[in-house]
């Protein structure tokens, strides 16, 4: 099996055009990833900030007045912050494999062209991302007929896949030349085990991009935990704590509750910061640790030869 | 040269397709049943978080009581749609929401073709790596955070850019007072956010294309502006088509975080910038009422399932391979 | 013998009141405040409250609590928070379902929907026999007249807090050392002309502070400043229980709805002035979008003046005094130039029972103890005696273990049966000044609620009353900060989408539910 990339010709003679290409790219992406990084670092500098130094005039790229205040405060009682962790961590892993593993079967089931359901069973897997029956009937059905508010499945179940994912899966395996799986058969192997001994080898690309998607569903996830995790649970995903914490504000200031009600304690700009900082940090690695799959898998000429 | 290539490989496949009428498709099934089974927790996965909650949509029917739950309760035909339509602003709702969508969708894609065509292109794998996780980023960053970010960047008073353009000598539009100029603000916001995150999902088809392909091309003469318009762009025309049906299907639902959070409550920016949820949301804010949310989304999916069916059949009397279903 | 035998019968009688003797100095009995019940099933009570998780000692507190509960009515308490983000959605959403995980709900008529649950099934109906039995207490401390304020369709649906002197009308906080500056007689502002002399004050002499550095980007800045100057210049009093604030009667003639927002020049003046404040700056131009915090420009010495309600001063007068030394926070209340003042509607809080609630007698009892047993509503409202406080000179103080409220304090956010017979007065609120203000503007000119009974039926106008709602959350954010070019213009613009959306329609209906419950 030889694994190329799709880019490595630079054997062959670099022409004008190959320069012209570079130049443009390195200026014009370097340019949009600089753009993408600043607001990043606004807001990294703002969680060091002393709140006064940055209630007046807002963000600056260094902290005017350094203070670590904020950091404390939440680290003081890191009990919550910790088990948000953990179980978002678990809730990410689990989610992931067992997601990615349903993904790649279906989709690569679903790209046979020999396997006549398959239109059907697209369309009534597509059908669902049209018509979505809303929130009362979805919580509804959640809470009262599976009984799983204040369960942690009630946020791992809903995101193991999506039509999106699925459709994309399987345009990706589409890709994969079909004499692998034609080998396979002669060889005398079952469905499943062409997928799991050949297939799957050769579509790490599709397998990295999907399961990065599935991933961050389940580590930005903070809607299916505000639903279904009421207070009863003590720990509740990374992203909900931080949505608490940062629009507690908002939901007060534009409800009839901001007339009545007078909360003392509301978090300062920092606070919010901080906790974004700390919320989004670790996730951020992800990306350059799945790049490395991005290779692609068999050729045409293994199978050939 | 590209079909030709496809056609060939795929020619064993199709044969195996052959059948007719409905005895071989149950004889088919049968010889594939493992396929089935494949499929089959995706099935039941789909019945039970989508397929189950549907009949319960009926909700948007009925004037809610919470003891005589969903079907209990009384029937009251189309009355929760009504005020949606009886508002006077559907049009510029719609339009709203569709351009925007539209937008979104054409810049958006366009941006991450081009980057991830770019991005494979360049030699250094540390500028790559590097480059697309800066640009990943912003995907993060929740839209509460963001509208701060912007309006730290554009307010008037004390805004990043505004006290950078006054100290050059310039003039400071009053961007919040606006309107015309938030089109393009809400577009660079969203390309900001999801260009990093779409881009990923070429640059793996980009890296899924034969290299062998390539190099014959190059052999042949063709230089890099010729291998990225007929191999590169051709090889993703199936992952775009795609894509794009795709949203046509939720064409006119808005992404409420984003706008939401960016205009608030300012309605002198509403002509612009209003979209369906965000004025469902001013309208039942302190009206609480189930029945009527759950409407509009019925509205909003409907509406969504006949674009789709349309666009889905053109596209498949056009290349029956790209069609959805 | 006969010694023998009486000398029996009384070590008899002594056996006989021993074991009562012993339960006597034990635990307290509570079997005569609740006669006939039985209580020997251990039973726990979910509350559902609003706010934030606490991260204080409230466990703790409560798990004291829990131990004395158990003791007396063998029940405990658990809540269940309904956290600010999305709170509108998740407190509906939670009584929509009645899965019987909920006992106790926190309510209130005026921001949390008392009255569609009662409607809707979402609370139960609690008898006069029920509540005689398992709240004996309360039901003998509220008249029959404010019990009937809780009736719908002849049934109680909820307990209302209608012992607790609350003020929560609104106003602008501004600092008392500026205003004397700035040639105000006695640095006290009576009306809005001497509030602009206010802001004109700091805009000349403090170029770094924002006169009203509000947060335009809250949408609770129309009803309350906008009907604030309405009232101050025609005597307003507003009509709770509808989902825009257009409704109001006035003082000399509450059952007749004004006018005043579809015609009329007080709304075009109120307009005219705001832009003319606008344009000089007293608050940011972006004021729209801005989420700044006005209570921490305030202590930071950022910001002139703050808008909220009575209570909030209360609380911010001595912080103020901290932060700022010599500041002297004072009070302008909305309704100030007309003396037109309503106390506060009973059924500002309120505690129901759930609709499919399991144990809803033992609910009731619990919320009976906290009401109106001092041991409870200690515990429940200001913690355990010696760790979040300590009691001098009949003042509530703080002990000095105690750093802060975030970290040492108690945070039940019972807003719901709070009980002036019970209260102990905080030593860090400046009482005398509160007092003062209360006794000498307020008490004088105050009237009741005067629509206590109505429960307003929106089914009727549902349609109109959406979309007159958002014509309001369109147009009176710009009034009320002044951001239209041409004030006369744009108010008359705001009446003529009021009257294409239907307002003629919902008022029509409105006055006449009014009539029936008031009318000759």
């Amino acid at each position: 099996m030889k694994k190329t990339n799709a880019g490595k010709y630079h054997h062959l003679k670099l022409d004008w055009s190959d320069r012209t290409i570079r130049g443009f790219t390195y200026v014009f992406v370097g340019i949009f990833a600089i753009v993408c990084i600043i607001p990043f670092w606004l807001i990294v500098s703002s969680s060091f900030s002393d709140e006064n130094a940055i209630r007046r005039t807002g963000f600056a790229l260094w902290p005017p007045e350094i203070s670590l205040r904020s950091y404390n405060l939440i680290l003081q009682n890191p009990d919550l912050l910790i088990g948000s962790y953990i179980v978002t961590i678990l809730l990410t892993v689990i989610g992931t494999l067992i997601g990615l593993f349903v993904i790649s079967m279906t989709g690569y089931a679903l790209q046979r062209k020999d396997f006549q359901l398959r239109n059907k069973i697209s369309f009534f897997i597509y059908f669902t991302s049209l018509f979505t029956a809303g929130l009362v009937p979805f919580y509804y059905v959640i809470v009262k007929i599976y009984g799983l508010k204040d369960s942690y499945f009630a946020v791992l179940l809903p995101l193991l896949m999506n039509p999106w994912l699925i459709i994309l899966m399987k345009n990706f395996v589409k890709a994969i030349p079909h004499e692998i799986t034609e080998s396979g058969k002669i060889d005398g192997a079952g469905d499943f085990t062409i997928f799991y001994k050949l297939i799957v080898p050769s579509m790490t690309p599709a397998l990295a991009t999907i399961g990065l998607f599935v991933a961050l569903g389940y580590w930005n996830e903070w809607y299916f935990s505000s639903l279904f995790l009421t207070t009863i649970v003590k720990y509740r995903p990374l992203q909900y704590h931080l949505y608490n914490i940062v629009n507690t504000v908002a939901s007060l200031k534009n409800s009839v509750a901001s007339t009545n009600v007078v909360i003392q304690d509301l978090p300062a700009e920092t606070l919010k910061m901080a906790t974004a900082v700390l919320a989004t940090g670790p996730i951020i690695f992800a990306y350059p640790f799945v790049q490395k799959y991005f290779v692609a898998g068999l050729t045409v000429g293994a199978v050939k030869g | 040269m590209q079909k030709a290539l496809f056609r060939k490989r795929n020619s064993a496949a199709d044969s195996l397709a052959a059948g007719h009428g409905k005895h071989s498709l149950w004889k088919n099934t049968r010889q594939n049943k493992t396929l089935l089974f494949m499929c089959l927790p995706a099935i039941l996965f789909f019945i039970a978080f989508s397929y189950i909650p549907m009949p319960y949509s009926y909700i948007a029917f009925t004037k809610f009581n919470y003891i005589k739950g969903i079907f209990g309760s009384p029937f009251v035909g189309f009355k929760n749609f009504a005020f949606l339509f009886r508002s006077g602003q559907l049009t510029l709702l719609l339009r709203n929401t569709i351009l925007f969508n539209l937008a979104f969708i054409l810049l958006g894609n366009f941006f991450q073709i081009a980057f991830a065509i770019l991005l494979n292109e360049v030699q250094s794998k540390r500028f790559k790596k590097i480059a697309q996780s800066m640009m990943f980023l912003p995907y993060f960053i929740s839209p509460v955070l963001v509208s701060l970010l912007v309006y730290n960047l554009i307010n008037y008073d004390y805004g990043f850019i505004s006290s950078l353009v006054r100290s050059w000598g310039g003039a400071m539009p009053k961007l919040y007072s606006q309107p015309s100029a938030w089109p393009f603000i809400i577009v660079a916001v969203n390309l900001w956010q999801t260009t990093g995150y779409g881009t990923v999902i070429y640059f793996a088809a980009i890296t899924s294309i034969d290299e062998s392909m390539i190099e014959a091309a190059t052999v042949d003469g063709a230089n890099g502006f010729q291998r990225i318009r007929y191999i590169m762009l051709p090889s993703l025309k199936p992952t775009v088509v795609i894509l794009l049906l795709f949203a046509m299907g939720g064409i006119i639902r808005g992404n409420f975080g984003l706008f939401y959070n960016l205009v608030g409550n300012n309605s002198v920016l509403f002509s612009t910038t209003d979209i369906i949820e965000t004025y469902v949301y001013r309208a039942l804010m302190n009206n609480f009422n189930f029945s009527q949310g759950s409407a509009v989304g019925l509205f909003q999916s409907v509406v969504g399932f006949g674009i789709v069916m349309v666009a889905n059949t053109v596209v498949r009397h056009i290349e029956p391979d790209y069609a959805l279903f | 013998m006969k010694k023998l035998v009486s000398l029996l019968m009384v070590l008899a009688m002594l056996l006989s009141l021993a074991p009562a003797a012993f339960a006597e100095t034990a635990t307290t009995d509570y079997s005569d405040w609740f006669p006939g019940v039985d209580t020997s099933e251990h039973v726990v009570i979910t509350m559902l409250v609003t706010g934030n998780v606490p991260t204080n000692k409230t466990d703790e507190v409560l798990t004291v609590f829990n131990e004395k509960l158990t003791e007396a009515i063998n029940a405990e308490l658990q809540i269940q928070w309904i956290e600010w983000a999305d709170w509108q959605t998740k407190y509906q959403l939670a009584l929509a379902m009645q899965d019987g995980s909920i006992d106790l709900v926190g309510t209130a008529t005026d921001w949390l929907y008392a009255w569609d649950n009662a409607r809707n099934g979402g609370f139960l109906a609690l008898s006069d026999e029920m509540l005689q039995t398992y709240c004996p207490k309360t039901y003998a401390s509220v008249s029959q007249e404010h019990w009937d304020m809780c009736k719908y369709d002849g049934e109680i649906y909820f307990a209302p807090e209608d012992n607790y002197a609350q003020w929560t009308n609104h106003g602008f906080m501004y600092r008392g050392d500026w205003a004397t500056a700035a040639g105000i007689e006695n640095g006290d502002i009576n009306s809005w002309e001497e509030l602009g002399v206010y802001f004109q004050y700091i805009k000349d002499t403090y170029p770094d502070v924002v006169p009203w550095d509000a947060d335009g980007s809250g949408s609770s800045y129309s009803p309350q400043v906008a009907g604030g100057y309405m009232t101050d210049k025609i005597g307003l009093v507003a009509v709770e229980g509808l989902p825009v604030s257009l409704f109001y009667g006035t003082k000399d003639d509450p059952y007749t709805l004004s006018r005043c927002f579809l015609e009329g020049d007080t709304l075009v003046n109120f307009a005219i002035q705001q832009k003319a404040w606008a344009d000089a700056g007293y608050w940011r131009e972006d004021v729209l979008n801005y989420t700044g915090d006005q209570k921490d420009l305030l202590r930071a010495g950022l910001s002139g003046a703050y808008q909220h309600h009575t209570q909030t001063w209360r609380t911010e007068r001595t912080k103020m005094e901290a932060k700022q030394p010599g500041s002297d926070l004072r009070f302008y209340w909305f309704g100030e130039e007309s003396d037109s003042l309503v106390s506060l509607n009973i059924t500002h809080g309120a505690m129901a029972v759930a609709g499919q609630s399991k144990n809803p007698e033992r609910a009731l009892m619990v919320y009976d103890l906290i009401r109106n047993d001092p041991t409870f509503y200690d515990l429940f409202n200001y913690g355990i005696e010696g760790e979040q406080y300590i009691v001098v000179d009949g003042f509530l103080a703080r002990p000095d273990t105690y750093k802060d409220d975030s970290t040492d304090g108690v945070s039940f956010n019972y807003w719901w049966g709070r009980n002036d017979d019970l209260e102990i007065r905080n030593s860090e609120v400046d009482w005398d000044a509160y007092d003062a203000l209360v006794a000498e503007e307020y008490d004088p000119v105050k009237i009741d609620y005067p629509y206590g009974k109505v429960v307003f039926d929106t089914d009727p106008i549902s349609i109109e009353l959406d979309n007159v709602t958002n014509v309001y959350n369109t147009y009176m954010p710009v009034i009320t900060f002044g951001k239209c070019e041409d004030p006369e213009a744009y108010v008359a613009e705001f009446r003529q989408a009021l009257q294409d959306a239907g307002i003629e329609t919902v008022m029509t209906e409105v006055q006449s539910q009014i009539d029936a419950v008031y009318g000759d």
